[in-house]
């Protein structure tokens, strides 16, 4: 991007919930489904019928207002927005207007090491729409309604982002906290997670530009390139002498463009007006303050926490904060206090991760537990047995069972870190080798390894690695 | 006497002591309407076959001595935008011309489980928007009591029905005085119910917050035991109060003694008929002289409210009947080479004049741009309006007015001109706007033209109307709704 | 205040024919002129608290109605979908 330009960028995440029943009516809250079977009078839109809001969707959107730290307004209202539209098939889609559910909110998100703190607009409740179906085989668009009525909350950011990798850190943790907190699938395949996006630029120092929107935005990866692109083709334009005019643009992510979709003169006239067939949402403080108590140590902070207070880099901290399991178990094994948290994060991303990924286990049902890693690190940082007798000790758990300290006993794993013995071991290696500690003092370093090598077998592998090449360096300095 | 003619309560009684049948009250009833529907036009679907099954099941359980409530066996005509399972509920418009609801309206249920026998959907102003039934799509519903003459609307049919006694009692429905006007037209008795206390589940909306469905008869008890037979909480409907009710008909009482009655001046002032403001005054002399006592009171905002309604409820209609789109159900016009093309068509092929009014009007007052001077303006308005009838209601028990401004007028006498149309209901909008229950009963004539008078109370005073309607209808010898001659 | 009949019909989807252009557009103006004859309040409309209405408790339910049913009254299906003119928004 050129180096004069800023760009500004405000987000629009539309999440699908993942409650049993729709938001209004009581048909399964299913995806894949064969085509309008999940319909019934009300979802379809039959004159006559009325909606009844789902309490559950409720309580969901208030828990992840809880989670952006927004105020939560426990008493709101629904909104009709009106629009002609196929796929929506009351002509009207029941959302919020002025008073959303929860609003000023914000999110901390970690770009290159460094906190940032985005904007939360505002959070609300609202229900999503059909599908239609294209086939060339057929002159018209064939209309699905199984996802009409699908809950939703559309999770509105202030322009506070800066750059594609912050809007990819704010939209990673947008997902892994729905994730965390379980109210929604965040299937992208599935389009239970989309987003709309605003992009203006400006020169920097200079007041923002002027916005376009882009929509079809279905994957966080398409985002990303749709706000580059935007970003690119603004200051082209700005560039050239034009002007920016603001539009809503749809992106094509398979040819990596963006075409206006209407521009602002053909804007919407969405008449809102407060929902007549449902009353007022109130939820009492006290289920507010419940459902605050409910929301566990978000990912957000345990990066900051693993990376400021327990050392780890950014992006281990980020792979085991993405993952609830992955989190739960790290932070079980650190809270024993027995090892270095990096040491817990070397196993849990080296080893263990390795044997999700091969044999898919359950991090909860995992036969070495929290405490064993701690047990069987702690063991090795303290230089009592090697790291290649630790992985004895880890195999052997998962094949067998057992504690770390009866295993290391009964296979004799401890390591030998007697001076003496080692000492002696070494003066005989090195009697036995004269050719290699003349290298060594004709200036072959690498001499130095072999000889410890000859050592650790001569130790039957028992002798602790670290101590013995130090003794070995020094004998060889001595003679 | 035939069977016909007499009340839902007279008949129940004969039901009971095996003085006659089920089927021969149905079949009495059919052919009647038979007889007297070809100039009275009320039925838009006459539901012969069905009808007199029902009445076969009543007699059977009879005959099985099963306990049966009150309205078994009574037929019931149903207003055409109540959904009916299986059966065409056309909103009297060419948009809906053949849909059939694959589910029942909550009243229906209830209707059902009380074993009434529905004789059939009745005719209407098209999306019961209208105040005369000339707005139907199908055919124009006339007065019983003078062919040349509307029977009010929208509920024309539910009313003319009842007056020309082609079933036993109705529902209607009432947003801004759609049951009421006509009961008064036609010289019968209906109630609007305290908004919130029947389902709206199943009523094709016009107006949300406005519409409600009640009932309409020839006695006041059959309306008490009808409107006890449909009220009540419906988890399907997430604006129905969560009370019980009282079994009003049980309850009624003709005691009016220190029953406060309002008398609002601005009900009886410019553009009110002179015949009208006499029945309905000598009415309420009849009860002061009964015990009741008279008080003259004020509702300041009454000249607004029918500017707010238009407004309310064109809003909420604009975006109650957009779902009307030629995709999922009813009309689609024939050639369109889009789907903007085909919306437009089907739009303004499939909706009548009157229609077409409302939904421009309530897309209008919604715009950007104008929602806050009139939308929100109205909204303000409906608060005051509020609190002006709460505030006379801690002085009053409950208020009289004029039902309408005038008896029947002529057929094609207002179809030119919306305005004068509308003026038709500005006793009964303020009733709507505040949520207040408000029953019509007939007070007298105007050569020979029903007139009728409001009673009004407070939320959920329905038991007070009925005592009201019911001491005047025992001074009056028992019998408010005069058989027309139908000629 | 003047109502954009051109533009409030396209919002509301409905044409008004030509010949009855003239008449539907006065007959309008009467009726915007007569409903904007209204008070001015110089007050906020709130949300009423007292309003308050049950939640559905979120119980997903077989569905009574089977496709046919609800698609019965459809003026034109297609594989088990509703159809309408070829649209890609």
């Amino acid at each position: 991007m050129n180096n004069n330009y800023e760009m500004v960028v405000g987000l629009e995440v539309h999440a699908e919930l993942n409650t049993d029943s729709k938001i209004y009516c009581s048909c399964k809250n299913a995806f894949g489904l064969e085509v309008n079977s999940q319909v019934c009078p009300i979802c379809m839109g039959m004159p006559g019928t009325l909606p009844t809001l789902n309490e559950k969707v409720v309580e969901y959107a208030i828990k992840m207002g809880h989670a952006l730290n927004c105020k939560i307004n426990g008493v709101c209202k629904q909104d009709r927005k009106n629009y002609f539209y196929p796929d929506l098939p009351k002509a009207y889609q029941i959302s919020q207007a002025e008073v959303p559910l929860c609003e000023n909110g914000h999110l901390d998100v970690m770009v290159d090491g460094k906190v940032k703190s985005i904007g939360v607009t505002r959070i609300h409740i609202e229900e999503d729409a059909g599908k239609l179906l294209h086939d060339d085989s057929f002159a018209g668009s064939l209309v699905d309604l199984n996802r009409c009525g699908v809950p939703l909350i559309e999770i509105v950011s202030e322009p506070d982002i800066r750059s594609s990798a912050e809007a990819k850190a704010y939209l990673e943790t947008i997902k892994s906290i729905l994730q965390y907190i379980n109210i929604s699938d965040c299937k992208m395949q599935e389009g239970s997670i989309r987003c709309d996006v605003n992009v203006s630029v400006h020169k920097i120092g200079e007041p923002f530009g002027t916005r376009c929107e882009m929509k079809n935005v279905n994957s966080f990866s398409a985002a990303i390139r749709g706000i580059e692109y935007e970003a690119k083709r603004q200051i082209e334009v700005l560039e050239n002498g034009g002007t920016v005019e603001q539009e809503t643009r749809r992106w094509d992510d398979v040819k990596g463009e963006s075409v206006v979709m209407r521009t602002k003169e053909n804007a919407n006239d969405y008449r809102y007006f407060p929902e007549p067939d449902l009353l007022t949402i109130v939820v009492e403080d006290e289920t507010i303050e419940k459902l605050r108590a409910e929301i566990p140590e978000l990912p957000n902070a345990k990066l900051v926490r693993y990376v400021n207070e327990l050392g780890i880099s950014q992006s281990d901290a980020s792979v085991i904060a993405e993952s609830v399991d992955k989190a739960n178990y790290f932070d079980a094994a650190v809270a024993l206090k027995k090892c270095t948290a990096k040491g817990i994060c070397k196993w849990l991303l080296g080893d263990i991760s390795s044997l999700i990924n091969e044999t898919g286990i359950i991090l909860s049902d995992f036969a070495l537990t929290p405490e064993k890693l701690a047990d069987l690190v702690a063991i090795i940082e303290s230089g009592a047995i090697s790291n290649a007798a630790g992985k004895t000790v880890f195999e052997t758990i998962l094949q067998e069972g057992g504690e770390v300290k009866d295993i290391v006993e009964k296979k004799g794993l401890a390591q030998n870190s007697n001076t003496d013995e080692l000492e002696a071991i070494a003066k005989a290696v090195l009697a036995e080798n004269e050719k290699s500690v003349a290298d060594f003092k004709g200036g072959k370093t690498n001499a130095l390894g072999f000889l410890v090598g000859q050592c650790m077998k001569a130790s039957k592998g028992k002798a602790n690695p670290g101590m013995m090449k130090e003794i070995v360096a020094r004998m060889l300095e001595e003679q | 006497m035939e069977l016909y003619n007499k009340s839902a309560a007279e008949l129940s009684a004969m039901l009971k002591n095996k003085e006659c049948s089920a089927v021969e009250i149905t079949e009495s009833v059919m052919s009647r309407a038979e007889a007297v529907d070809g100039d009275v036009n009320a039925y838009i679907t006459l539901c012969k076959e069905s009808a007199l099954e029902k009445a076969k099941a009543v007699d059977a359980a009879i005959a099985e001595g099963k306990e049966l409530g009150a309205l078994a066996g009574i037929p019931i005509g149903i207003k055409d935008n109540i959904s009916t399972k299986g059966i065409k509920t056309t909103c009297a418009s060419k948009m809906l011309e053949n849909y059939e609801p694959p589910f029942n309206a909550t009243v229906i249920d209830r209707v059902n489980a009380n074993d009434m026998v529905i004789t059939g959907k009745l005719n209407m102003d098209e999306f019961a928007m209208g105040s005369s039934t000339e707005n139907s799509y199908f055919k124009k519903t006339l007065n019983p009591h003078g062919l040349d003459r509307v029977p009010g609307g929208s509920s024309g049919g539910s009313a003319a029905a009842v007056a020309a006694r082609e079933c036993i009692v109705a529902l209607g429905s009432d947003t801004g005085g759609s049951i009421r006007q006509p009961a008064s037209y036609c010289g019968v008795i209906g109630l609007k119910p305290t908004y919130s206390s029947v389902s709206r589940y199943g009523l094709v909306a016009f107006a949300s917050s406005l519409d409600q469905i009640g009932p309409l008869g020839t006695s006041v008890k059959d309306v008490a035991m009808l409107q006890s037979a449909i009220c009540g909480y419906d988890k399907m409907d997430a604006t129905s109060a969560y009370r019980d009710y009282p079994d009003f008909a049980a309850l009624l009482s003709t005691d009016v003694t220190g029953l406060k009655i309002g008398i609002p001046e601005e009900y009886y002032g410019e553009g009110i008929d002179a015949a009208v403001k006499t029945s309905v005054m000598n009415a309420v002399r009849e009860l002061e002289k009964k015990g009741a006592v008279v008080k003259n009171i004020s509702l300041p905002s009454t000249s607004y409210a029918i500017n707010a309604y238009y407004i309310i409820s064109s809003a909420e209609a604009s975006s109650n009947l957009a779902r009307f789109d030629g995709v999922k159900y009813g009309y689609r016009a024939e050639d369109y080479d889009s789907l903007v093309d085909m919306y437009e068509k089907t739009r303004s092929e499939g909706f009548g004049d009157e229609v077409k009014r409302r939904i421009m009007l309530g897309t209008f007052v919604l715009s950007s741009g104008y929602y806050d001077a009139y939308y929100k303006t109205a909204k303000l308005l409906q608060r005051k309006i509020k609190q002006e009838f709460a505030d006379a209601f801690s002085e009053v028990d409950v208020i009289i007015t004029p039902t309408a401004p005038s008896k029947a007028f002529r057929i094609g006498e207002n179809t030119d001109n919306p305005l004068k149309m509308y003026a038709a209901d500005v006793c009964t909008v303020p009733i709507n706007i505040a949520g207040l229950p408000a029953m019509s009963i007939p007070c007298g004539d105007d050569n020979g033209m029903p007139l009728g008078m409001q009673i009004i109370g407070k939320d959920f005073s329905e038991q007070t109307l009925f005592n009201t309607a019911y001491a005047y209808e025992n001074i009056m010898g028992g019998n408010l709704c005069k058989m027309p001659e139908i000629k | 205040m003047n109502i954009d009949i051109k533009y409030i019909s396209k919002l509301a989807r409905i044409k008004i024919e030509d010949d009855k252009f003239e008449k539907f557009e006065k007959d309008m103006q009467s009726i915007v002129d007569m409903v904007e004859n209204l008070p001015e309040i110089n007050e906020e409309l709130t949300i009423d608290r007292n309003n308050a209405m049950k939640l559905r408790e979120d119980v997903a339910e077989t569905n009574k109605f089977t496709r046919a049913e609800l698609m019965k009254n459809a003026p034109m299906v297609q594989a088990g979908c509703l159809v309408v003119p070829k649209t890609v928004e």
